[in-house]
């Protein structure tokens, strides 16, 4: 009880000194600057004041402004002294550190003088030692030109890093608008797509290209490679492939044309895995070519999971020349063709294990009665849930066609058309 | 991810291993082209040793055609062998095994490396 008393008492004497300390010490403080200045103004003072006095026959009245001035030299000197010990947070480390150790001696030898006049004259000299005092005011302020240099950097570049990731998300948010959005209108079918990118700007993308005689092509395709380079070549590539799919009925000329074009525009050495086929809703025939994408799955209507066959074409982008292998697959009334990246089976979880091919197959097959719309969002849901909190390292990229043909009896479950939205990234 | 060089007679051995993926692409690049641009007496050919390799995304599997083409502008020979079966798939699902030579171990493809000029 006493002892929290005693501590009070000395707090309260305490606080008005550390508030001076504050005014004076502190570099932002409003009189620092001002207490600075007299600390310099006075450490010239004194040590012209020692070379003076050494001079013989100075008249009476320089010695006792020389006196006096000592006088408040020491008084200003002990006064920061003593604030330097109030402010310090280890007190007795100041004491005993080099700054500590000029300070005392700065004022030592006015203090021990009075004790003994003998040691006057060597006393006398010490106070040459003021000169240390400059050094401190040197190296703060260099330390503190540094620090604001610092801050200014910082600055610079946190604005410059600001900058480029609003750039980067516009680049992101443009790349996710090429992609369309609606599937065409065609009788019977009903098309549903997803890109969910990842972080670090990937080079996925799907199309739905309008194609004469009523026919819609479908691309499912993977840019290797992350980044501007890849949204870049990504975006060639898809502008080249559904420019080159008006001019090609056959998939496999269109992919090796593709390819060609592509060889010539690629600066960076990219290469992009493409799936593409031509889908002919008054039949239900596929046409297909592969350049190097994971084979697409037909899901029947009975629930049975195909993979498309021909796989192991040669990316495009990679060599010029390249010739492509058209296949044809026949749908019937409610199959589903799936097509997807490998953003969707090589989502890793938390113990490093890939979402792999029998989860994807397993989804399919279990949801695979839905719309289209719902097998996507169905597939999605379960990566994401796999994936739990590890972060999506590359685009995952989902389209899913269904095909009800006029004459079946069954009504297409979303009408002919159905607006498919790519999902944001939360 | 972690590569080893060896140097052989006839060619030089390039021995990656653990996970090339995104992350790991760039170092790899950087290593096989520093290998394919240092001067000296250079050996007929390059060979790519996969045995201690786990997994190779896209981006990895772009080293291997940039080394291919780094390998073939130098006068080397170029090859790739012990594919774990992981790897093996995206080497034949890409193409990739159609245009990049693919032996089942280091002794055919060192069998296989012709006799350089050098």
């Amino acid at each position: 009880m006493n002892m929290s008393l005693v501590g009070r008492g000395v707090q309260s004497v305490n606080a008005p000194v550390r508030q001076l300390a504050q005014l004076l010490l502190n570099r932002d403080g409003p009189y620092a600057q001002a207490f600075e200045n007299l600390i310099l103004a006075l450490i010239v003072f004194s040590l012209v004041s020692v070379g003076l006095e050494t001079l013989p026959g100075l008249p009476a009245w320089t010695t006792r402004v020389l006196k006096v001035g000592e006088i408040a030299v020491v008084a200003v000197f002990s006064l920061e002294y003593l604030l330097r010990i109030v402010a310090a947070q280890r007190k007795l480390a100041f004491i005993f550190s080099f700054y500590g150790l000029v300070d005392l001696l700065a004022i030592a030898p006015f203090y021990l003088a009075g004790l003994d006049v003998r040691y006057l004259r060597a006393l006398r000299v010490l106070r040459v030692l003021r000169v240390l005092k400059l050094q401190r005011r040197v190296l703060e302020n260099t330390v503190a030109e540094r620090t604001h240099e610092l801050a200014e950097r910082n600055r610079a570049l946190m604005h410059a890093q600001a900058q480029l990731t609003a750039e980067l998300d516009t680049a992101r948010a443009l790349q996710i608008a090429i992609l369309p959005s609606k599937f065409p209108a065609r009788s019977g079918c009903v098309g549903a797509a997803r890109m969910v990118p990842a972080s670090t700007m990937g080079g996925d993308f799907y199309d739905f290209i309008e194609l004469p005689d009523g026919q819609v092509g479908l691309v499912m395709a993977d840019v290797s490679g992350k980044g501007v380079p890849a949204a870049f070549f990504m975006a060639v590539a898809r502008t080249n492939l559904r420019e080159l799919a008006m001019h090609h009925a056959e998939p496999a000329s269109c992919l090796a044309r593709t390819n060609d074009v592509l060889c010539t525009q690629n600066p960076m050495e990219l290469f992009v895995s493409v799936f593409y086929c031509i889908f002919d809703p008054a039949t239900g025939a596929l046409r297909y070519a592969n350049g190097g994408h994971n084979p697409p799955y037909v899901r029947r209507a009975d629930g049975s999971i195909e993979v498309l066959s021909g796989a192991g074409g040669l990316v495009l982008g990679a060599m010029p020349g390249v010739e492509y292998q058209n296949h044809t697959v026949q749908l019937g009334a409610g199959d589903r063709l799936v097509l997807y990246t490998d953003g969707v089976t090589e989502a890793f979880n938390h113990v490093d294990e890939a979402y792999g091919e029998e989860r994807l197959i397993a989804e399919i097959q279990a949801h695979g009665d839905g719309s289209a719309e719902a097998l996507v969002e169905r597939i999605c849901h379960s990566v994401t849930i796999f994936s739990g909190t590890v972060p999506q390292s590359d685009d995952i990229t989902l389209t899913v066609l269904t095909w009800h043909p006029a004459n079946s009896g069954e009504v297409p479950l979303a009408g002919l058309q159905m607006p498919i939205a790519p999902a944001a990234r939360q | 991810m972690k590569v080893r060089f060896e140097s052989l007679s006839l060619a030089t051995m390039v021995i990656p291993e653990g996970r090339l993926d995104y992350g790991a692409a760039a170092g790899f690049q950087a290593q096989v082209e520093q290998l394919l641009a240092g001067g000296g007496t250079k050996p007929a050919g390059v060979i790519i040793d996969c045995a201690g390799l786990d997994y190779v995304s896209s981006a990895g599997l772009r080293v291997f055609l940039l080394a291919a083409r780094a390998s073939q502008r130098a006068g080397l020979s170029f090859a790739v062998c012990a594919l774990k079966p992981a790897v093996r798939e995206v080497f034949d699902l890409s193409g990739f095994s159609r245009i990049i030579a693919v032996y089942a171990d280091r002794a055919a493809a060192l069998a296989d490396t012709p006799l350089g000029s050098a």
